[in-house]
């Protein structure tokens, strides 16, 4: 199958820019016929958007795409479908309400007398379901179905509309290990098939598992493509970054304290569904300690922390701070006595875009005297200056400094004022949700010190995180969270992130002790 | 033309937003005034050139000294009531609201400034105050509805305009002229309820309907610029309205703002009716089926104002002007809804504003990019306009 | 009780045709708070051809003549909000308030002007159309039949079968719902946004001028339609933007819209001695009521109301 020497598709000397950044400079590729092609780099090296280019959604400045050897042009989505290249979103592109056939359907509907024929549909459906296995209702709404469904429809969707190149768009970063270990059997099998596939991903255990060659791009840059049975992953990781990294922080041991944070019997309920979230859970995280909730997303880690810092009501439960109880504290009373909280969406709820960086870094502290008086006017010039403070304390860039819009700053920088803001407070608890999600290498280094420098102060930390790296090498104690309950405590240096995966993935569980 | 008017003046000064607000507006004013111009060409050719120069005239078509500054007063006093909806606009929507509701504020606070007056006879800071209370409390029907009930405010500002304009025909009809459905004049039944001049009706010719009103809007507008750029309030309202999660996160009452804010935005459009009806300038005519267009035109003057309550000062004026211009049209040759016309032509184009904005920031930054292009020496030349 | 019977069936045409209207736009993504003034553009389209239409013309012809100029003026007012909204993303509560304004403001300029034409001493907004409205109406014993009223009927069901068994609903509702996948499958997002605005003002175009024939035989340009194409908004987020919900959502609301032009006739309600004016407020009152209850839960397309951009993904 990969001896064929023609390739399916090749994109010859890429370069796209946007505004202020080069996205793609010079890159090349070239996707055999029935392989499975990984595309390497780290998160903003530029790898989507290659893949946007070649399915039409953005267009190149400069380079070639050539299909099987002949140069063609692809404008948009719909040159694409018929150069037969299909591709499964990083975001699934499914409309929540609609069901799956309507989903695969959509954009290549067949009509009679204007009137949609879904029979034929349904029947393709199921036989291509069989055939592949990809096990999907299609009559169920997009709503109701699990995140592997959805994938699966999104596979189908490919596969409907007859394509040959597959591109799949950090397929697992949602997915359960089990899950993970069935799309790359769907994978093999799909290229067994004939199929040609394009595998964009960052995790270099599952590059190794299921591809026959490797691409890699960093900072925009082609690096290079190797074999994968003439590789490791230290040489594919030397080649995503750059520079040998050390991915297990260091850090000493450390007996915990007193308890700063304690949660009994706490259930939230869910907005998107009827049931509870978060399910009559109990912990403690002590001070001098980093505890973390390991889960696959949307195992109730949002809610659980919503709950924790006030953004949704609890309907059971109690939660201490400090000896203190919270649980019917309003969230500006919950931070004022020691709560910090690096919130999962930056954008949504970490900042105020249109605010420049001086007042989103007094966000959590501008009603204190210090920077407003008692008349309600506001002391810009204390603002200022305690920005600047910061700004130099903990390495913040920006373009002109405090009074920078923080919409126009970068997204590492973005975390870093975040960051700087909430660990100034002082406080007893520091709450991160997913600190370091689409960071790069040297933005994640310095972030898990600044949550180790906070443990070693003797503060308490309560991460969550999706990457079991992370989880394995930063974390004190682990708690596993899956569909809203905690259902198992582990130390991170005796256990395995296979052991882990099964209490992730629901196989296992077991009692814990709060 | 508008090319031409960006190439004299520099980049540094173009970037900066309130010269851009600045110039957004003229433009949207000269777009507006020539479209005003071809109506007034297709309705009669012959006289629209005159036509136009009559509204942008206004009280200047009077030779006299006197006479002019005696109606540049009633322009004034129709200004006043005009700036106050087109704050109360602009505050709820730095909170992010759009409160088209103002008019229905306005309406209530008609009606309870009148009622007071003519029915309660009481002096004229209770019907301030209680004109004040009856718009705020209209806004906080809406903020309830919004904050607790997620409905649109748009929608419940309409609905609650037409149930103010109906309740205030109602209460109002107690006190109106027997032979006409206009209130009785206040002048007649209780002079105690005529907002003071404290002497300015000397500029103005004797103009008695030029009272405290006027300064007091001004003041209002100077204050509520304070507050928003100054307070700790204004820093919650805007972040609000920037970004509600980022505020509710940020422990900021989001629910109690949304309300404060349309009580104060609504406590503005009342108190603003009571500016005018309190004048005497004009009567309330219990027979009405329309709501009064002054809450509408506050949408105007504040975007036009560029959303910035000094700016809304000089656009309410600007509005009211042309508006006031219309009436000087020769009735049996142009309708005087034309002013109405070039006013919502200006609101339809202040839409394109920000799009206007993000326009001229990526033709200045390309041009600078050019120009940086062209000192490295080799060009390869790309027409602008393609984005 | 006739009376009452039809002026119900009449206003809930009214309301069923722009509620439709702003069901298209919505799922395709734009808010529509211009529906008032687009009203206002049909309505005057309509009550134009009918001042000038002879009233010897066969009344299905002047119906049809009727139907075209409001859809005609209704459609090409819609473009002001579709340039504004799809093309330059422009803020469409802004842009919505300003074609209801623009439209008044217009229809009354138009009107007076042709008024003053013909008489300089007539400088009121009025039209008249007191012989060729009758062509509208079909007297089948006391009750009489509006053609308008099957208009609304067909165009409900028509609503129906397009929104939920043609490709063309199932891309429309897609934008509305998520651009982004819609742009993915190679559906261009502008123009099917485009097509919802264009059909909404289509429809609110016929029913301003359904709004204006209702009752009395002439209509004053200067008090525009009284906010019933907000009315009509309520009704849309009352049926949960689905037509046939819509259509009993329009019932009601028609029903208390009746009252309000009616309630002398009925012995006891005038015995009651309430104020025309409380009657007059009730449909307003009853959409706040009904929103108040059921806003929380909406099912609002996800996407309205947010510009479409392609490059931000």
């Amino acid at each position: 199958m990969a001896d064929n020497s023609t390739y399916a598709i090749e994109m010859l000397n890429i370069t796209k820019r946007f505004p202020g950044i080069i996205a793609n400079d010079n890159v090349t590729i070239q996707l055999k016929k029935g392989e499975i092609h990984a595309l390497l780099g780290e998160n903003g090296a530029g790898k989507s958007t290659l893949m946007s280019v070649l399915f039409g959604l953005y267009q190149a400045e400069e380079g070639v795409i050539k299909k099987d050897g002949r140069e063609v042009k692809i404008n948009n989505p719909n040159d694409a479908n018929d150069l037969g290249i299909g591709m499964v979103h990083q975001h699934f592109k499914l409309v929540q309400c609609f069901t799956v056939l309507d989903n695969i359907i959509l954009g290549v509907e067949t009509t009679k007398y204007g009137l949609l024929q879904k029979e034929e549909a349904r029947k393709k459906v199921l036989e291509l379901s069989d055939k592949y296995g990809l096990k999907v209702d299609p009559d169920a709404k997009i709503e109701d179905i699990t995140v592997g469904m959805q994938q699966r429809t999104e596979i189908l969707k490919m596969l409907y509309r007859d394509n040959e190149i597959l591109i799949f768009d950090e397929p697992t970063a949602v997915l359960t290990p089990s899950e993970i270990d069935e799309l790359m059997d769907i994978m093999r099998n799909l290229a067994k098939e004939g199929k040609s596939i394009l595998f964009i991903s960052h995790k270099l255990a599952e590059i190794m598992a299921v591809a026959d060659r490797c691409s890699v791009l960093r900072r925009g840059k082609y690096i290079g493509t190797v074999n994968i049975a003439d590789t490791n992953q230290d040489e594919l990781s030397r080649m995503m970054v750059g520079r040998d990294v050390q991915l297990v922080a260091t850090k000493e041991d450390k007996v915990p304290g007193d308890v700063i944070l304690h949660v009994e019997n706490m259930t939230v309920p869910s907005k998107l569904h009827h049931n509870n979230a978060v399910k009559n859970v109990s912990f403690d995280v002590r001070s001098g300690e980093i505890v973390c909730i390991a889960g696959i997303d949307g195992n109730g880690q949002t809610e659980l922390v919503y709950g924790l810092s006030g953004l949704e009501n609890c309907t059971t439960g109690k939660i201490t701070l400090s000896g203190k109880d919270i649980t019917h504290a309003s969230i500006r009373e919950r931070s004022t006595s020691g709560m910090s909280h690096i919130p999962e969406d930056r954008h949504k709820h970490g900042l105020v875009m249109d605010y420049s960086l001086a007042y989103n870094l007094v966000l959590q502290r501008y009603f204190e005297p210090e920077f407003s008086n008692k008349a309600g006017f506001l002391k810009k010039s204390e603002i200022n200056k305690y920005a600047d403070k910061l700004i130099k304390q903990y390495d913040i860039r920006s373009g002109q400094g405090a009074p920078t819009i923080a919409r126009s700053m970068s997204g590492g920088n973005q975390q870093k004022a975040i960051i700087a803001r909430e660990i100034d407070k002082n406080p007893d608890l520091l709450i991160a949700v997913q600190p370091t999600r689409g960071l790069d290498v040297g933005a994640i280094e310095y972030i898990h010190k600044q949550l180790i420098a906070q443990r070693d102060a003797g503060h308490a930390v309560l991460l969550v995180s999706l990457e079991l790296e992370e989880v394995m090498s930063i974390s004190d104690r682990i708690l596993v969270m899956y569909e809203g309950e905690l259902v198992g405590e582990f130390d991170p240096k005796k256990t395995t992130p296979e052991e882990l995966g099964l209490y992730m993935a629901g196989a296992k569980r077991k009692e814990i002790g709060a | 033309m508008t090319g031409q008017e960006k190439n004299k003046k520099s980049g540094g000064l173009l970037s900066n937003p309130a010269v851009q607000s600045i110039l957004a507006a003229l433009l949207c004013i000269v777009i507006g005034l020539l479209v005003g111009y071809i109506a007034l060409l297709i309705i009669n050719p012959g006289g629209a050139t005159n036509a136009i120069i009559t509204i942008l005239k206004n009280y200047f078509t009077y030779p006299s000294k006197q006479a002019a500054m005696k109606y540049l007063g009633n322009t004034l006093v129709k200004a006043a009531p005009l700036l106050m909806c087109a704050l109360s606009i602009q505050f709820c929507y730095q909170a992010g609201l759009f409160n088209i509701g103002a008019a229905g504020q306005y309406v209530a606070g008609a009606g309870a400034a009148l009622f007071c007056a003519l029915q309660l006879k009481l002096a004229w800071p209770v019907c301030l105050l209680a004109a004040l209370i009856a718009g705020g409390v209209f806004g906080i029907i809406v903020g309830i509805l919004k904050s607790y009930l997620n409905v649109n405010e748009v929608i419940s500002g309409i609905m609650l305009n037409w149930i103010g304009l109906y309740t205030v025909n109602m209460l109002l009809s107690g006190v109106k002229e027997t032979a006409s459905p206009y209130t009785v004049q206040i002048a007649s039944v209780n002079k105690s309820a005529l907002l003071p001049s404290l002497g300015m009706e000397k500029l103005f010719t004797n103009n008695k309907y030029v009272t405290i009103a006027i300064p007091l809007a001004v003041i209002i507008a100077i204050v509520l610029k304070i507050v928003l750029s100054m307070t700790v309030f204004g820093y919650e309202i805007k972040a609000t309205g920037i970004a509600k999660d980022a505020a509710k996160y940020s422990g900021m009452k989001e629910k109690k703002n949304i309300i404060l804010t349309l009580f104060i935005g609504g406590a503005l459009a009342g108190l603003g009716a009571a500016f005018l009806f309190l004048t005497g300038y004009e009567q309330w005519s219990v027979t009405q089926s329309s709501v009064p267009g002054m809450g509408f035109n506050g949408i105007a003057a504040t975007f036009l104002g560029g959303l910035d309550p000094i700016g809304t000062i000089f656009a309410s004026y600007f509005i009211q002007h042309i508006t006031s211009g219309g009436s000087y049209l020769d009735k049996n040759i142009y309708p005087s809804q034309i002013s109405d016309f070039i006013s919502a032509i200006i609101i339809y184009l202040c839409g394109f504003v920000l799009f206007f904005k993000l326009y001229l920031n990526s033709y200045l930054s390309r041009r600078q990019e050019r120009d940086k292009n062209k000192t490295v020496a080799s060009t390869n030349k790309e027409e602008g306009g393609n984005k | 009780m006739v009376l009452l019977l039809q002026y119900t069936l009449l206003f809930a045409s009214v309301l069923i045709l722009v509620a439709l209207g702003g069901c298209f736009s919505e799922h395709s993504g734009v808010i529509n708070l211009g529906l008032e003034g687009i009203m206002v553009m049909g309505a005057l389209g309509g009550a134009l051809t009918l001042k000038y239409i002879s009233p010897n013309t066969p009344a299905l012809v002047i119906v049809l003549a009727v139907l075209f100029a409001s859809i005609i003026c209704g459609v090409v007012y819609s473009t002001l909000l579709a340039v504004a909204c799809i093309n330059l993303k422009a803020d469409q509560t802004l842009v919505g308030t300003a074609l209801n304004m623009l439209a008044a403001a217009a229809a009354t300029v138009i009107v007076k002007s042709i008024n003053i034409a013909e008489n300089p001493d007539n400088v009121s907004s009025t039209v008249q159309y007191v012989q060729t409205k009758k062509a509208l109406v079909v007297s089948i014993g006391s009750f009489q039949f509006n053609w308008f009223m099957l208009v609304a009927l067909i165009l409900l069901i028509c609503a129906y079968v397009i929104l939920y068994k043609t490709k063309f609903g199932l891309r429309l509702m897609a934008c509305g719902e998520h651009p982004q996948a819609a742009d993915s499958v190679g559906i261009n997002v502008y123009k099917m946004r485009w097509a919802g605005v264009l059909i909404s003002g289509m429809l609110a175009g016929i029913g301003g001028i359904v709004y204006i024939t209702a009752g009395v035989s002439e209509w004053k340009f200067e008090v525009g339609v009284a906010g019933f194409g907000f009315l009509s908004l309520a009704v849309m987020i009352f049926g949960q933007w689905k037509p046939l919900n819509i259509g009993l959502a329009a019932l009601l609301f028609g029903f208390f819209r009746a009252l309000s032009n009616v309630y002398s006739g009925f012995d006891f309600l005038a015995a009651l001695n309430i104020p025309g004016s409380v009657y007059n407020m009730m449909p307003y009152i009853i959409s706040l009521v009904v929103l108040a209850f059921t806003s929380a839960n909406s099912r609002a397309p996800k996407a309205e109301g947010i510009p479409y951009d392609k490059g931000s993904r």
